[in-house]
C-alpha cells in the first residue's frame, strides 16, 4: 500500500495535496481514443475515490463503453494518462495483468467461460492468479454464490442459465478476486426485463457495503438512486457531472435536458 | 435416449451393408462381362488401309519411346511409323506411361500398346501380341560413384529397384531370395535412377539397351553385369480384338526386316553391330497367342480377391500406419503454426503465414520427390521412405491444420477472451483454460475431414515407390491386368477403413468434447 502510494505520488506531484488525494482509486487524464479516423473519445478527465459510485449516462455512441474499456487496459488509450491505483497503463514496465486482478469487470454479454461451471468460472482465476488452494477457493465462490442467490447452480454449465443468473454469477466471478474497483458495462442491458431487479439488487447490496463503482447503465431509477456522482457523456466529451440530483433535478445543459426527457 | 441412438446405429450400420452389397454386385456383372479368352483368329491386313489407330505408349523409355522437341520418337515410334505407311492405315500415338497405356488398352481407349513389352505367358491371357521385334536383356546397373557393388553376390541385404512390370522386375525378384536382396518398385524410370543416385537403391536391373542408353546420357549410373537374354518385346492388342490390326503389322514388320529398313532404324540408336545382332535374334520368330490359353484360367471376382487381398492388407497396415504417424506430427505442427498465426507477435505470425503459404501453395508429389531424392543428394546421406513420406503428408497437412486450428480460435466469442483477461489471467492461461477448450470442439469436424484427406493424400506416395494400398493394388495388376477389380477392390478397402477411422474419431470426440 505504502510502495503504491509512493508511486503514484511521483507520477502525479501536480495533484499532490489535494484533499482527497490518499484515496484515488482511478485517475484518467486528458484521455483520447481513435478508431482508425474516428475520434470517440475527446479528451476525459476522470478522477475516481474510493467508496464512490459513478454512474455514466449518455446516448448511445457517445463513448461510455470505450471509456470504460480504456479503464482496465482492454482498450488502449490514443493518447492520455490512465493511473490506477498507482499504476500508469501507458507505462511499459507495469504488468496490465497485475493491475486487472484489482479491477473487476461486468459485461453486458456476461463473458461466463462455455467450457466449464459456475463454481469453476469463479474459482478459475483464484486458483491460477492468486495461487488459492482448491478448497479455499471454493469455499470463497460458496459464499459469494450464497450472496448472489444461485448457491444450488454451482455445478451447472453456463448455458443452462438465465440472462440474470449468469450476471450474477459473472458478478461473483469478479468479487471472488478481492476488486478493490468495479466496472459495469450495461450490465442489464441485455437482459429480460423481469431479470434486471435481481441484478440490480446484488449492485445495490455491493453499493452499501462500500464497494468502489463505475458503471455505464441506462437504467437512470437505479442510477438516481445509487450513485454518489453521475457523469453525463456525449460525443466524446464529458458535458456535465454531479450529485444525482444536480444531473436529473436541475439539468444545466441543453444537451442533457434533451436527453432526460428522451430517456425519463 | 438410448433406443434412439441404437435405432441411429443400426439405421446407419443398414445403409452402410445395402452400399457394399451394391458394390459387391457391381463388381460382380463387371468380372462377368470381362472377356474370356478365346482362339486367335487370322486378320486380314488389307482391312487396316485408310483407318486411324490409336497408339498406346510409355512415357520415356529411351531408346525405344522419349520425347524430342515435342515429338515422340525412339525404336518403337520409328517401327510403328514405318509399318503404319507401309500398310497404309493411320496412327495417333498416345504417351501414357506403361501401366496406364495397358489399363488404356484394357479398356479399349487404345488399340495397341507399343512400349517396349515383353512377351509373356501371363500378358497373352489377356492380349495377343504381334511378333517379336527385339530381343532384350537385363543389366544391373549402380550409382557411378559406387565401387562396393560389382555382382549380384555384393547385393546381400540391400535394396534394388526395378520398373513395375518391366522383365528387370520380374527377373529381380526371380533373383531375390538367391542374393539376398529386395526389390523396390516404381512406376518412372526416372524415378528409379533418383532412387540409386540418392542412395534409396544401391542396383537398379533394368532392361537392355534402355540402361545402356541412359548411361551414354549420363544419368549417373554405370553397369556392371552383362546382359542375361530375357524375352522378347511384343505389340499388344486385346485378346481377340483386332486381328486386323495385329495381321497388318506382323506383315509390316516382316517387310521391313527384308528390306533392310529395320535394320536401319535400329543401328541408329544402338550402332550397327547392335541392329546385326538384333536382327539376327529376331528373323523367323513368331508368337504363337493361343499357346497358353488353357495354362491360365481365368480366376471369378472371388477368386481374385483371395489373391490380392494379403498384399493388399500389407498396403492396407502401411498406408494406415504412415496417416498415424504423420497426422499425430501434423496436428502438433498445426496447433503449434496456428496458435502461432493469432499470436501479437507480428514476426512470429508473419512465419507461420509464410509456412501455411509454402506448404498449402504446392502439390505434395513435389515434397514427396524432394525429401525421397533431392534431400539425399543435398546431404550425401539416404533418406528412410518412411521419414521422406511422413514428412511430405505431415508438413502438407500441419499447413491445413495451423489454418483449422486458427479459424477455431478465431471463432469463440472474444468475450470470453476479455473475459478471462479483464480477470487478471494472462494470455497464456487465458487460451489454454479458455478459448482452446472451446476452439478444438469448433474445430473437431474440419480436423476429422482432415483426417480423412490425408488417408486418401497418402496414395501419392507410390511414386516414390512406398507400399501403401495403392502401390500395391498397382503392383498386383501390373502382373495379372485385372486392373478394373483390383482398383474396386482398393477402393471397397479404403472406404470400409475410412468409414471405421471416421467413425472412431467421431467417439473421441464425443469423449473429449463433451
Amino acid at each position: 500500500m505504502s510502495e503504491n502510494n509512493v508511486k503514484r505520488m511521483m507520477l502525479d506531484d501536480d495533484m499532490a495535496g489535494g484533499a482527497g488525494a490518499d484515496d484515488v482509486v482511478i485517475e484518467v487524464k486528458n484521455l483520447h481514443k481513435s478508431y482508425g479516423n474516428a475520434e470517440v473519445i475527446k479528451g476525459v478527465d476522470l478522477t475516481v475515490h474510493r467508496g464512490e459510485v459513478i454512474c455514466i449516462i449518455g446516448p448511445s455512441g457517445a463513448g461510455k463503453s470505450t471509456l470504460l474499456r480504456c479503464l482496465n487496459g482492454l482498450e488502449r488509450a490514443t493518447s492520455g494518462h490512465i493511473v490506477v491505483n498507482g499504476h500508469d497503463l501507458n507505462d511499459p514496465k507495469v504488468n496490465i495483468d497485475k493491475v486487472r486482478e484489482q479491477v473487476g469487470m461486468v459485461f453486458q454479454h456476461f463473458n461466463l467461460f462455455n467450457n466449464m461451471s459456475v463454481i469453476d468460472n469463479i474459482t478459475l482465476a483464484p486458483r491460477l492468479v492468486h495461487k488459492e488452494s482448491e478448497t479455499q477457493a471454493r469455499e470463497h465462490a460458496m459464499q459469494l454464490l450464497e450472496t448472489v442467490g444461485l448457491a444450488e447452480k454451482a455445478d451447472a454449465m453456463p448455458r443452462s442459465l438465465s440472462g440474470g443468473q449468469k450476471q450474477r454469477v459473472a458478478i461473483a466471478r469478479s468479487l471472488a478476486m478481492h476488486p478493490m474497483v468495479m466496472l459495469f458495462d450495461e450490465a442489464t442491458s441485455a437482459l429480460d426485463p423481469e431479470m434486471v431487479g435481481d441484478v440490480l439488487e446484488v449492485i445495490r447490496e455491493l453499493a452499501r457495503e462500500g464497494m468502489t463503482m463505475v458503471l455505464v447503465t441506462h437504467e437512470m431509477g437505479f442510477a438516481r438512486e445509487v450513485a454518489t456522482r453521475v457523469i453525463f457523456t456525449d460525443a466524446g466529451v464529458i458535458e456535465e457531472e454531479g450529485t444525482p440530483d444536480q444531473i436529473f433535478n436541475h439539468p444545466r445543459s441543453e444537451r442533457l435536458k434533451a436527453f432526460l426527457s428522451k430517456v425519463l | 435416449m438410448i433406443s434412439d441412438i441404437k435405432t441411429l446405429l443400426r439405421n446407419t450400420w443398414v445403409r452402410l451393408c445395402a452400399m457394399l452389397m451394391i458394390v459387391a454386385v457391381t463388381a460382380t456383372g463387371l468380372a462377368a462381362t470381362a472377356p474370356a479368352a478365346h482362339a486367335a483368329e487370322v486378320g486380314d491386313p488389307a482391312a487396316t488401309k485408310g483407318k486411324t489407330y490409336k497408339i498406346g505408349t510409355d512415357t520415356t523409355f529411351a531408346p525405344f519411346e522419349y520425347q524430342e522437341k515435342g515429338r515422340m520418337v525412339g525404336i518403337d515410334m520409328e517401327l510403328i511409323r514405318s509399318i503404319a505407311k507401309k500398310e497404309g492405315f493411320k496412327i495417333e500415338i498416345q504417351s501414357l506411361g506403361f501401366n496406364a497405356a495397358l489399363q488404356a488398352l484394357s479398356s479399349n481407349q487404345v488399340d495397341v500398346v507399343i512400349a517396349g513389352m515383353s512377351i509373356t505367358d501371363e500378358r497373352k491371357a489377356t492380349y495377343d501380341f504381334s511378333n517379336p521385334y527385339f530381343q532384350s536383356g537385363i543389366q544391373m546397373a549402380v550409382a557411378a560413384n559406387n565401387d562396393d557393388i560389382k555382382s549380384y553376390k555384393d547385393l546381400k541385404g540391400r535394396t534394388v529397384v526395378a520398373k513395375t512390370g518391366s522383365e528387370g522386375e520380374t527377373y529381380a525378384k526371380e533373383h531375390a531370395k538367391e542374393y539376398g536382396y529386395t526389390v523396390t518398385s516404381v512406376d518412372q524410370s526416372s524415378t528409379m535412377y533418383e532412387m540409386v543416385k540418392s542412395g534409396n537403391a544401391v542396383a537398379v536391373f533394368d532392361d537392355y539397351p534402355v540402361l545402356a542408353y541412359g548411361v551414354s546420357q549420363n544419368n549417373g549410373l554405370k553397369i556392371v553385369t552383362p546382359k542375361v537374354p530375357h524375352g522378347e518385346y511384343g505389340m499388344a492388342v486385346n485378346k481377340g480384338r483386332n486381328a486386323d490390326l495385329l495381321a497388318a503389322i506382323d506383315d509390316g514388320l516382316s517387310q521391313l526386316i527384308s528390306s533392310g529398313e529395320y535394320e536401319t532404324i535400329i543401328a541408329k540408336y544402338l550402332g550397327a553391330d547392335g541392329a546385326k545382332e538384333q536382327v539376327k535374334a529376331i528373323s523367323g520368330m513368331v508368337t504363337d497367342n493361343g499357346a497358353t490359353e488353357t495354362a491360365k484360367v481365368k480366376v471369378g471376382f472371388l477368386g481374385l480377391a483371395r489373391q490380392s487381398l494379403p498384399a493388399l492388407m500389407i498396403g492396407l497396415k502401411n498406408t494406415l500406419l504412415i496417416t498415424v504417424i504423420s497426422f499425430v506430427i501434423a496436428l502438433i505442427l498445426g496447433v503449434a503454426f496456428g496458435l502461432m498465426r493469432v499470436g501479437e507477435n507480428r514476426i512470429v505470425s508473419g512465419i507461420s503465414k509464410v509456412y501455411v503459404a509454402i506448404f498449402r501453395g504446392t502439390p505434395i508429389l513435389v515434397w514427396a520427390f524432394f525429401f525421397y531424392f533431392g534431400v539425399p543428394q543435398l546431404i550425401g546421406h539416404s533418406v528412410n521412405i518412411w521419414v521422406a513420406g511422413a514428412l511430405t503428408l505431415s508438413l502438407n497437412s500441419g499447413a491445413y491444420l495451423a489454418e483449422i486450428v486458427r479459424g477455431a480460435i478465431q471463432a469463440v466469442d472474444p468475450g470470453q477472451m476479455e473475459g478471462a483477461r479483464s480477470l487478471g489471467l494472462n494470455r497464456r492461461q487465458s487460451m489454454a483454460r479458455v478459448i482452446l477448450p472451446q476452439a478444438s470442439k469448433i474445430a473437431m469436424p474440419s480436423v476429422i475431414n482432415q483426417l480423412v484427406i490425408m488417408i486418401k493424400d497418402s496414395s501419392l506416395l507410390l511414386a516414390i515407390g512406398f507400399g501403401e494400398l495403392l502401390y500395391q493394388a498397382q503392383q498386383l495388376y501390373a502382373a495379372n491386368f485385372r486392373v478394373t477389380e483390383t482398383l474396386l477392390l482398393v477402393g471397397v478397402i479404403y472406404f470400409v477403413a475410412i468409414t471405421i477411422l471416421t467413425w472412431l474419431a467421431n467417439i473421441v470426440d464425443r469423449k473429449v468434447n463433451r
